[in-house]
Protein backbone atom coordinates (compact mmCIF):
# COMPACT_ATOMS: atom_id res chain seq x y z
CA UNK A 1 0.00 0.00 0.00
CA UNK A 2 1.42 3.37 -1.00
CA UNK A 3 2.22 5.67 1.93
CA UNK A 4 1.41 9.34 1.47
CA UNK A 5 3.03 12.02 3.55
CA UNK A 6 3.66 15.72 3.18
CA UNK A 7 7.16 17.10 2.94
CA UNK A 8 6.50 20.66 4.01
CA UNK A 9 3.13 21.86 2.81
CA UNK A 10 3.75 21.94 -0.91
CA UNK A 11 5.45 18.67 -1.69
CA UNK A 12 3.85 15.26 -1.48
CA UNK A 13 6.09 12.28 -0.82
CA UNK A 14 4.70 8.89 -1.72
CA UNK A 15 6.52 5.75 -0.65
CA UNK A 16 5.91 2.76 -2.87
CA UNK A 17 6.83 -0.75 -1.86
CA UNK A 18 7.21 -2.28 -5.28
CA UNK A 19 5.45 -5.34 -6.57
CA UNK A 20 2.49 -3.70 -8.25
CA UNK A 21 2.26 -0.90 -5.74
CA UNK A 22 1.09 2.12 -7.75
CA UNK A 23 -0.51 5.52 -7.55
CA UNK A 24 -2.22 7.73 -10.07
CA UNK A 25 -0.93 11.28 -10.25
CA UNK A 26 -1.49 14.37 -12.34
CA UNK A 27 0.58 14.13 -15.48
CA UNK A 28 3.93 15.83 -15.11
CA UNK A 29 3.66 16.54 -11.40
CA UNK A 30 6.67 14.42 -10.38
CA UNK A 31 9.51 16.60 -9.14
CA UNK A 32 11.94 13.97 -7.88
CA UNK A 33 12.17 10.33 -6.93
CA UNK A 34 14.55 7.84 -5.47
CA UNK A 35 14.53 4.12 -6.10
CA UNK A 36 13.09 2.58 -9.22
CA UNK A 37 10.02 4.20 -10.76
CA UNK A 38 8.11 3.78 -13.96
CA UNK A 39 5.78 6.46 -15.24
CA UNK A 40 3.06 5.61 -17.68
CA UNK A 41 0.52 7.98 -19.07
CA UNK A 42 -3.02 6.75 -18.62
CA UNK A 43 -5.33 7.86 -21.35
CA UNK A 44 -8.68 9.06 -20.11
CA UNK A 45 -7.72 9.04 -16.46
CA UNK A 46 -7.28 5.29 -16.37
CA UNK A 47 -11.00 4.78 -16.43
CA UNK A 48 -11.15 2.70 -19.56
CA UNK A 49 -12.74 3.57 -22.85
CA UNK A 50 -16.03 4.50 -21.26
CA UNK A 51 -14.38 6.85 -18.80
CA UNK A 52 -12.33 8.34 -21.56
CA UNK A 53 -15.37 9.12 -23.64
CA UNK A 54 -17.24 10.44 -20.62
CA UNK A 55 -14.42 12.76 -19.70
CA UNK A 56 -14.09 14.00 -23.23
CA UNK A 57 -17.82 14.65 -23.40
CA UNK A 58 -18.13 16.30 -20.00
CA UNK A 59 -15.08 18.50 -20.30
CA UNK A 60 -13.87 17.25 -16.91
CA UNK A 61 -10.58 16.28 -18.45
CA UNK A 62 -7.71 15.03 -16.45
CA UNK A 63 -4.37 13.81 -17.70
CA UNK A 64 -3.11 11.20 -15.35
CA UNK A 65 -0.04 9.03 -15.13
CA UNK A 66 0.46 5.80 -13.29
CA UNK A 67 3.53 5.66 -11.10
CA UNK A 68 4.75 2.20 -10.22
CA UNK A 69 7.87 1.00 -8.51
CA UNK A 70 9.83 0.92 -5.32
CA UNK A 71 11.09 3.98 -3.48
CA UNK A 72 9.89 7.47 -2.74
CA UNK A 73 8.38 9.72 -5.34
CA UNK A 74 7.87 13.45 -4.79
CA UNK A 75 5.01 15.35 -6.40
CA UNK A 76 4.31 19.07 -6.54
CA UNK A 77 2.48 21.45 -8.83
CA UNK A 78 2.90 25.22 -9.11
CA UNK A 79 3.72 25.51 -5.40
CA UNK A 80 0.10 24.76 -4.57
CA UNK A 81 -0.64 23.67 -1.03
CA UNK A 82 -1.40 19.98 -0.69
CA UNK A 83 -4.01 18.40 1.55
CA UNK A 84 -4.17 14.69 2.33
CA UNK A 85 -7.48 12.90 2.55
CA UNK A 86 -7.96 9.33 3.73
CA UNK A 87 -11.03 7.61 2.40
CA UNK A 88 -12.57 4.53 3.98
CA UNK A 89 -15.18 3.65 1.43
CA UNK A 90 -16.68 7.12 1.13
CA UNK A 91 -16.94 9.22 -1.94
CA UNK A 92 -15.06 12.47 -2.35
CA UNK A 93 -16.07 15.02 -4.95
CA UNK A 94 -13.27 17.22 -6.21
CA UNK A 95 -12.54 19.44 -9.18
CA UNK A 96 -10.28 17.60 -11.63
CA UNK A 97 -7.87 20.53 -11.58
CA UNK A 98 -7.46 20.17 -7.81
CA UNK A 99 -6.67 16.46 -7.74
CA UNK A 100 -2.95 15.71 -7.50
CA UNK A 101 -2.58 12.09 -6.61
CA UNK A 102 -4.71 9.08 -5.67
CA UNK A 103 -3.94 5.65 -4.34
CA UNK A 104 -4.45 2.89 -6.87
CA UNK A 105 -7.10 1.48 -4.54
CA UNK A 106 -9.32 4.45 -5.30
CA UNK A 107 -11.65 4.62 -8.25
CA UNK A 108 -12.15 7.91 -10.02
CA UNK A 109 -15.09 8.88 -12.15
CA UNK A 110 -17.16 11.79 -13.27
CA UNK A 111 -20.41 12.94 -11.78
CA UNK A 112 -22.95 15.59 -12.56
CA UNK A 113 -22.94 18.63 -10.32
CA UNK A 114 -25.52 20.86 -11.86
CA UNK A 115 -25.32 24.59 -12.00
CA UNK A 116 -22.47 24.98 -9.54
CA UNK A 117 -20.03 23.80 -12.16
CA UNK A 118 -21.42 26.20 -14.70
CA UNK A 119 -20.87 29.17 -12.42
CA UNK A 120 -17.28 28.10 -11.85
CA UNK A 121 -16.49 27.88 -15.48
CA UNK A 122 -15.43 24.31 -14.82
CA UNK A 123 -18.27 22.68 -16.65
CA UNK A 124 -21.25 20.86 -15.29
CA UNK A 125 -19.30 17.88 -14.04
CA UNK A 126 -16.93 17.08 -11.27
CA UNK A 127 -14.59 14.22 -10.47
CA UNK A 128 -15.52 11.68 -7.84
CA UNK A 129 -13.01 9.59 -5.93
CA UNK A 130 -14.26 6.48 -4.20
CA UNK A 131 -12.85 3.52 -2.30
CA UNK A 132 -10.25 2.97 0.38
CA UNK A 133 -6.92 4.74 0.43
CA UNK A 134 -5.36 8.15 0.38
CA UNK A 135 -5.73 11.04 -2.00
CA UNK A 136 -3.94 14.36 -2.25
CA UNK A 137 -5.78 17.54 -3.14
CA UNK A 138 -4.27 20.81 -4.26
CA UNK A 139 -5.44 24.22 -3.20
CA UNK A 140 -4.15 27.77 -3.54
CA UNK A 141 -3.23 28.29 0.10
CA UNK A 142 -3.96 25.65 2.74
CA UNK A 143 -7.54 24.45 2.53
CA UNK A 144 -9.97 25.20 5.34
CA UNK A 145 -12.17 22.25 6.27
CA UNK A 146 -15.70 23.27 7.11
CA UNK A 147 -18.25 20.90 8.58
CA UNK A 148 -21.85 21.03 7.48
CA UNK A 149 -24.59 19.82 9.79
CA UNK A 150 -28.34 19.87 9.22
CA UNK A 151 -28.56 22.87 11.58
CA UNK A 152 -25.72 24.78 9.98
CA UNK A 153 -25.82 24.78 6.20
CA UNK A 154 -22.84 26.37 4.49
CA UNK A 155 -22.60 28.78 1.59
CA UNK A 156 -19.41 28.75 -0.44
CA UNK A 157 -18.12 31.02 -3.15
CA UNK A 158 -17.83 28.86 -6.30
CA UNK A 159 -14.31 30.16 -6.91
CA UNK A 160 -13.08 29.01 -3.52
CA UNK A 161 -14.65 25.54 -3.57
CA UNK A 162 -12.16 22.68 -3.77
CA UNK A 163 -13.86 19.46 -2.71
CA UNK A 164 -16.53 17.97 -0.52
CA UNK A 165 -17.40 14.63 1.01
CA UNK A 166 -20.28 13.17 2.94
CA UNK A 167 -23.99 13.18 2.47
CA UNK A 168 -24.43 16.66 1.10
CA UNK A 169 -26.97 18.22 -1.17
CA UNK A 170 -25.78 21.21 -3.06
CA UNK A 171 -27.92 23.89 -4.47
CA UNK A 172 -27.14 26.96 -6.38
CA UNK A 173 -28.03 30.20 -4.72
CA UNK A 174 -28.22 33.42 -6.58
CA UNK A 175 -28.72 36.91 -5.32
CA UNK A 176 -29.26 38.33 -8.75
CA UNK A 177 -31.91 41.01 -8.70
CA UNK A 178 -32.79 44.07 -10.68
CA UNK A 179 -29.86 45.96 -9.13
CA UNK A 180 -27.42 43.46 -10.61
CA UNK A 181 -28.82 44.32 -13.99
CA UNK A 182 -28.45 48.00 -13.20
CA UNK A 183 -24.71 47.43 -12.73
CA UNK A 184 -24.89 47.65 -8.97
CA UNK A 185 -24.25 43.99 -8.35
CA UNK A 186 -22.75 42.84 -5.10
CA UNK A 187 -19.97 40.73 -6.59
CA UNK A 188 -21.15 37.88 -4.41
CA UNK A 189 -24.22 37.10 -6.45
CA UNK A 190 -23.60 33.38 -6.75
CA UNK A 191 -23.04 30.91 -3.97
CA UNK A 192 -23.25 27.19 -3.58
CA UNK A 193 -25.31 26.11 -0.63
CA UNK A 194 -24.41 22.81 1.02
CA UNK A 195 -27.00 21.09 3.19
CA UNK A 196 -26.86 17.79 5.02
CA UNK A 197 -23.94 16.21 6.84
CA UNK A 198 -20.38 16.30 5.60
CA UNK A 199 -17.22 18.26 5.02
CA UNK A 200 -16.38 20.97 2.52
CA UNK A 201 -12.82 21.97 1.55
CA UNK A 202 -12.42 25.65 0.78
CA UNK A 203 -9.27 27.40 -0.42
CA UNK A 204 -8.28 30.91 0.73
CA UNK A 205 -8.24 32.20 -2.81
CA UNK A 206 -10.67 32.53 -5.67
CA UNK A 207 -10.44 31.22 -9.17
CA UNK A 208 -11.77 33.51 -11.83
CA UNK A 209 -15.36 32.59 -12.25
CA UNK A 210 -18.09 33.65 -14.55
CA UNK A 211 -20.14 34.78 -11.60
CA UNK A 212 -17.32 36.60 -9.86
CA UNK A 213 -17.87 39.97 -11.42
CA UNK A 214 -21.63 40.08 -11.28
CA UNK B 1 -10.54 15.88 17.42
CA UNK B 2 -13.80 14.08 16.99
CA UNK B 3 -14.36 11.84 14.04
CA UNK B 4 -16.32 13.68 11.37
CA UNK B 5 -19.74 12.36 10.48
CA UNK B 6 -18.70 10.57 7.32
CA UNK B 7 -15.35 9.39 8.62
CA UNK B 8 -12.59 9.83 6.16
CA UNK B 9 -11.22 13.13 7.38
CA UNK B 10 -7.51 13.28 7.88
CA UNK B 11 -6.68 13.21 11.54
CA UNK B 12 -4.10 15.95 11.39
CA UNK B 13 -6.36 18.61 9.91
CA UNK B 14 -8.53 20.78 12.04
CA UNK B 15 -12.14 20.64 10.95
CA UNK B 16 -14.16 23.76 11.65
CA UNK B 17 -17.87 24.06 12.00
CA UNK B 18 -20.17 26.98 12.61
CA UNK B 19 -19.45 26.92 16.34
CA UNK B 20 -15.73 26.18 16.36
CA UNK B 21 -14.67 28.81 13.85
CA UNK B 22 -12.86 31.59 15.68
CA UNK B 23 -14.78 34.81 16.14
CA UNK B 24 -13.04 37.80 14.55
CA UNK B 25 -9.75 35.98 14.33
CA UNK B 26 -7.56 34.19 11.83
CA UNK B 27 -8.48 30.62 10.93
CA UNK B 28 -5.01 30.22 9.47
CA UNK B 29 -2.59 32.86 8.21
CA UNK B 30 -4.52 33.06 4.95
CA UNK B 31 -8.14 33.08 6.06
CA UNK B 32 -9.99 35.28 8.49
CA UNK B 33 -13.34 34.68 10.15
CA UNK B 34 -15.67 37.56 10.98
CA UNK B 35 -18.51 36.98 13.40
CA UNK B 36 -21.13 39.08 11.75
CA UNK B 37 -24.06 40.50 13.63
CA UNK B 38 -25.10 43.57 11.76
CA UNK B 39 -23.17 45.01 8.89
CA UNK B 40 -19.63 44.98 7.51
CA UNK B 41 -18.16 46.46 4.42
CA UNK B 42 -16.18 44.07 2.30
CA UNK B 43 -14.43 44.22 -1.01
CA UNK B 44 -16.02 42.22 -3.79
CA UNK B 45 -14.92 38.66 -4.21
CA UNK B 46 -13.09 38.31 -0.89
CA UNK B 47 -15.78 36.19 0.75
CA UNK B 48 -14.98 32.50 0.39
CA UNK B 49 -17.68 30.91 2.55
CA UNK B 50 -20.19 31.67 5.27
CA UNK B 51 -22.49 30.06 7.78
CA UNK B 52 -25.75 31.69 8.75
CA UNK B 53 -28.01 34.16 7.06
CA UNK B 54 -26.06 36.86 5.28
CA UNK B 55 -27.06 39.07 2.39
CA UNK B 56 -24.75 41.05 0.16
CA UNK B 57 -25.79 44.42 -1.12
CA UNK B 58 -24.03 46.50 -3.69
CA UNK B 59 -23.29 50.04 -2.66
CA UNK B 60 -25.65 52.37 -4.37
CA UNK B 61 -29.12 53.67 -3.92
CA UNK B 62 -31.18 51.57 -1.60
CA UNK B 63 -31.92 50.76 1.99
CA UNK B 64 -28.28 51.14 3.01
CA UNK B 65 -28.02 54.79 2.08
CA UNK B 66 -27.67 55.92 5.68
CA UNK B 67 -24.86 53.49 6.41
CA UNK B 68 -23.00 54.36 3.26
CA UNK B 69 -23.41 58.06 3.99
CA UNK B 70 -21.88 57.69 7.43
CA UNK B 71 -18.95 55.37 6.74
CA UNK B 72 -18.20 55.17 3.05
CA UNK B 73 -16.68 58.25 1.51
CA UNK B 74 -15.02 56.82 -1.56
CA UNK B 75 -17.53 57.04 -4.38
CA UNK B 76 -14.88 56.01 -6.88
CA UNK B 77 -14.36 52.73 -5.07
CA UNK B 78 -18.05 52.03 -4.62
CA UNK B 79 -18.12 49.55 -7.47
CA UNK B 80 -15.57 47.38 -5.64
CA UNK B 81 -17.35 47.20 -2.32
CA UNK B 82 -20.40 45.50 -0.90
CA UNK B 83 -22.18 45.52 2.42
CA UNK B 84 -22.61 42.16 4.13
CA UNK B 85 -25.67 42.23 6.29
CA UNK B 86 -27.04 39.60 8.62
CA UNK B 87 -25.87 37.18 11.25
CA UNK B 88 -23.36 34.41 10.93
CA UNK B 89 -19.72 33.57 10.42
CA UNK B 90 -18.05 34.95 7.34
CA UNK B 91 -14.74 33.66 5.98
CA UNK B 92 -12.54 36.12 4.13
CA UNK B 93 -9.48 35.36 2.03
CA UNK B 94 -7.64 36.76 -0.93
CA UNK B 95 -5.37 34.86 -3.34
CA UNK B 96 -3.76 33.01 -0.45
CA UNK B 97 -2.15 36.24 0.72
CA UNK B 98 -1.42 36.72 4.42
CA UNK B 99 -4.41 38.22 6.17
CA UNK B 100 -4.29 40.30 9.34
CA UNK B 101 -6.81 42.28 11.28
CA UNK B 102 -5.99 45.64 12.76
CA UNK B 103 -7.75 47.57 15.49
CA UNK B 104 -7.90 51.31 15.38
CA UNK B 105 -8.76 53.32 18.41
CA UNK B 106 -9.63 56.84 17.45
CA UNK B 107 -6.82 56.64 14.93
CA UNK B 108 -6.13 56.67 11.25
CA UNK B 109 -4.46 54.29 8.88
CA UNK B 110 -3.91 54.51 5.15
CA UNK B 111 -3.71 51.32 3.15
CA UNK B 112 -3.31 50.39 -0.50
CA UNK B 113 -6.82 50.01 -1.85
CA UNK B 114 -6.29 46.53 -3.27
CA UNK B 115 -5.03 45.25 0.09
CA UNK B 116 -8.04 46.21 2.16
CA UNK B 117 -10.51 43.35 2.47
CA UNK B 118 -13.15 44.44 4.91
CA UNK B 119 -13.91 46.90 7.67
CA UNK B 120 -16.30 47.57 10.48
CA UNK B 121 -18.81 50.34 9.67
CA UNK B 122 -17.79 52.11 12.88
CA UNK B 123 -14.74 53.17 10.87
CA UNK B 124 -15.12 55.54 8.03
CA UNK B 125 -13.39 54.93 4.75
CA UNK B 126 -12.06 57.86 2.81
CA UNK B 127 -10.06 58.13 -0.33
CA UNK B 128 -6.52 59.19 0.44
CA UNK B 129 -5.11 62.11 -1.49
CA UNK B 130 -2.36 59.69 -2.49
CA UNK B 131 -3.85 57.92 -5.52
CA UNK B 132 -4.55 54.24 -5.03
CA UNK B 133 -4.72 54.42 -1.26
CA UNK B 134 -7.63 54.50 1.15
CA UNK B 135 -7.68 56.01 4.62
CA UNK B 136 -9.63 54.57 7.54
CA UNK B 137 -10.51 56.92 10.35
CA UNK B 138 -12.16 56.23 13.67
CA UNK B 139 -12.48 53.33 16.06
CA UNK B 140 -13.01 49.77 14.96
CA UNK B 141 -11.32 46.89 13.21
CA UNK B 142 -10.48 46.11 9.62
CA UNK B 143 -8.92 43.25 7.70
CA UNK B 144 -6.10 43.70 5.22
CA UNK B 145 -3.99 41.38 3.09
CA UNK B 146 -0.30 41.43 2.30
CA UNK B 147 1.91 39.28 0.15
CA UNK B 148 4.05 37.76 2.86
CA UNK B 149 4.02 38.89 6.44
CA UNK B 150 3.57 42.52 7.35
CA UNK B 151 6.46 44.31 9.01
CA UNK B 152 5.99 47.40 11.08
CA UNK B 153 8.72 50.00 10.90
CA UNK B 154 9.06 53.40 12.44
CA UNK B 155 9.96 56.51 10.50
CA UNK B 156 12.29 57.93 9.36
CA UNK B 157 12.37 55.23 6.70
CA UNK B 158 12.45 54.93 2.92
CA UNK B 159 10.31 52.20 1.42
CA UNK B 160 10.20 50.59 -1.99
CA UNK B 161 6.92 51.65 -3.62
CA UNK B 162 5.88 48.09 -4.36
CA UNK B 163 6.51 46.86 -0.84
CA UNK B 164 4.44 49.55 0.83
CA UNK B 165 1.18 48.31 2.31
CA UNK B 166 0.19 51.40 4.28
CA UNK B 167 0.97 53.72 7.14
CA UNK B 168 -0.64 54.95 10.32
CA UNK B 169 -0.65 58.27 12.16
CA UNK B 170 0.43 60.61 9.39
CA UNK B 171 4.17 60.12 8.96
CA UNK B 172 4.09 62.49 5.95
CA UNK B 173 4.61 60.25 2.91
CA UNK B 174 6.59 61.74 0.06
CA UNK B 175 8.63 60.62 -2.92
CA UNK B 176 12.37 60.34 -2.77
CA UNK B 177 14.62 60.06 -5.79
CA UNK B 178 18.28 59.21 -5.83
CA UNK B 179 19.18 62.34 -7.68
CA UNK B 180 22.72 61.29 -8.48
CA UNK B 181 21.47 58.47 -10.66
CA UNK B 182 18.76 60.39 -12.36
CA UNK B 183 20.27 63.68 -13.36
CA UNK B 184 21.62 64.49 -16.77
CA UNK B 185 21.18 62.76 -20.08
CA UNK B 186 22.83 59.59 -18.84
CA UNK B 187 20.42 59.43 -15.92
CA UNK B 188 17.49 59.75 -18.28
CA UNK B 189 18.84 56.97 -20.45
CA UNK B 190 19.45 54.77 -17.45
CA UNK B 191 16.01 55.29 -16.08
CA UNK B 192 14.41 54.66 -19.45
CA UNK B 193 16.38 51.70 -20.69
CA UNK B 194 17.72 50.14 -17.55
CA UNK B 195 21.11 50.05 -19.31
CA UNK B 196 24.05 51.44 -17.42
CA UNK B 197 23.44 50.50 -13.87
CA UNK B 198 19.88 51.39 -13.04
CA UNK B 199 19.19 49.24 -10.04
CA UNK B 200 15.46 49.77 -10.14
CA UNK B 201 15.73 51.23 -6.66
CA UNK B 202 16.28 54.88 -7.53
CA UNK B 203 12.86 55.85 -6.32
CA UNK B 204 11.43 55.31 -2.86
CA UNK B 205 8.65 56.54 -0.65
CA UNK B 206 10.03 58.45 2.27
CA UNK B 207 8.35 58.65 5.65
CA UNK B 208 9.31 61.01 8.44
CA UNK B 209 7.46 62.02 11.58
CA UNK B 210 5.68 60.02 14.23
CA UNK B 211 3.80 56.93 13.17
CA UNK B 212 4.14 53.42 11.82
CA UNK B 213 4.78 52.21 8.30
CA UNK B 214 3.54 48.81 7.13
CA UNK B 215 5.56 46.95 4.55
CA UNK B 216 5.07 43.54 3.01
CA UNK B 217 7.83 41.04 2.41
CA UNK B 218 7.38 40.97 -1.33
CA UNK B 219 7.20 43.41 -4.19
CA UNK B 220 4.29 41.70 -5.85
CA UNK B 221 1.27 43.95 -5.91
CA UNK B 222 -2.27 42.80 -5.96
CA UNK B 223 -3.72 43.60 -9.31
CA UNK B 224 -6.11 46.39 -8.68
CA UNK B 225 -9.17 47.18 -10.64
CA UNK B 226 -8.87 50.36 -12.57
CA UNK B 227 -11.86 51.88 -10.91
CA UNK B 228 -10.91 53.98 -7.95
CA UNK B 229 -9.11 56.54 -10.04
CA UNK B 230 -9.01 60.11 -8.88
CA UNK B 231 -11.22 62.93 -10.08
CA UNK B 232 -10.04 64.68 -13.21
CA UNK B 233 -9.55 67.97 -11.51
CA UNK B 234 -6.80 70.53 -11.19
CA UNK B 235 -4.81 70.20 -7.99
CA UNK B 236 -5.62 66.56 -7.44
CA UNK B 237 -2.53 64.35 -7.45
CA UNK B 238 -2.77 61.84 -10.24
CA UNK B 239 -5.66 63.68 -11.81
CA UNK B 240 -5.12 64.80 -15.36
CA UNK B 241 -5.72 68.42 -14.37
CA UNK B 242 -6.52 69.70 -17.83
CA UNK B 243 -3.15 68.81 -19.34
CA UNK B 244 -4.13 65.38 -20.56
CA UNK B 245 -0.88 64.79 -22.46
CA UNK B 246 1.10 64.61 -19.25
CA UNK B 247 0.04 61.51 -17.37
CA UNK B 248 0.28 62.23 -13.67
CA UNK B 249 1.73 65.44 -12.32
CA UNK B 250 4.14 64.11 -9.78
CA UNK B 251 7.00 63.31 -12.13
CA UNK B 252 10.10 65.31 -11.36
CA UNK B 253 11.17 67.79 -13.99
CA UNK B 254 14.40 66.06 -14.87
CA UNK B 255 16.07 65.82 -18.23
CA UNK B 256 15.32 62.60 -20.00
CA UNK B 257 11.89 61.18 -20.12
CA UNK B 258 10.48 58.85 -17.51
CA UNK B 259 8.52 56.55 -19.75
CA UNK B 260 7.49 54.13 -17.06
CA UNK B 261 7.31 56.37 -14.05
CA UNK B 262 3.62 55.83 -13.48
CA UNK B 263 4.10 52.11 -13.43
CA UNK B 264 7.17 52.24 -11.23
CA UNK B 265 5.29 54.25 -8.65
CA UNK B 266 2.86 51.38 -8.41
CA UNK B 267 -0.07 53.58 -9.25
Amino acid sequence: MAQFRLDGTKVLAVTLEGGGDAVKAKNGSMVAYDGEMAFKKLSGGGEGVRGMVTRRLTGEQMTVMEVKGRGTCYFADRACDINLVRLNGEKLHVEASNLLCTDSGLRTGTSFTGLRGASQGNGLFTTSVEGTGQAALMSAGPAVLLRVTPQTPLQVDPGAYVAHQGDLRQSFQSGVNFRTLMGEGSGEAFQVRFEGTGLVYVQPSERNTLGGDV
Amino acid sequence: MSQPPQGGAPQDYQVYDAASLPANDNVNPYAFCVELDGQWFLQKGKMIAYYGQIDFHGIGHGPLDGLVASSFHSPLHAADWVVAQGRGKLLLADRAFDINSYDLEDGNLTVRSGNLLAFDPSLSLKQSIIPGFLTLIGTGSFVAASNGEVHFVEPPVRVDPQALVGWADCPSPCHHYDHRYLKGVMGGLRAMTGVGGASGEEHQFEFVGAGTVLIQSSEVLMDERDTGGVPQQAGVPGGQGGDSGHGGQQGPQLPGQFGSLQRRLGL
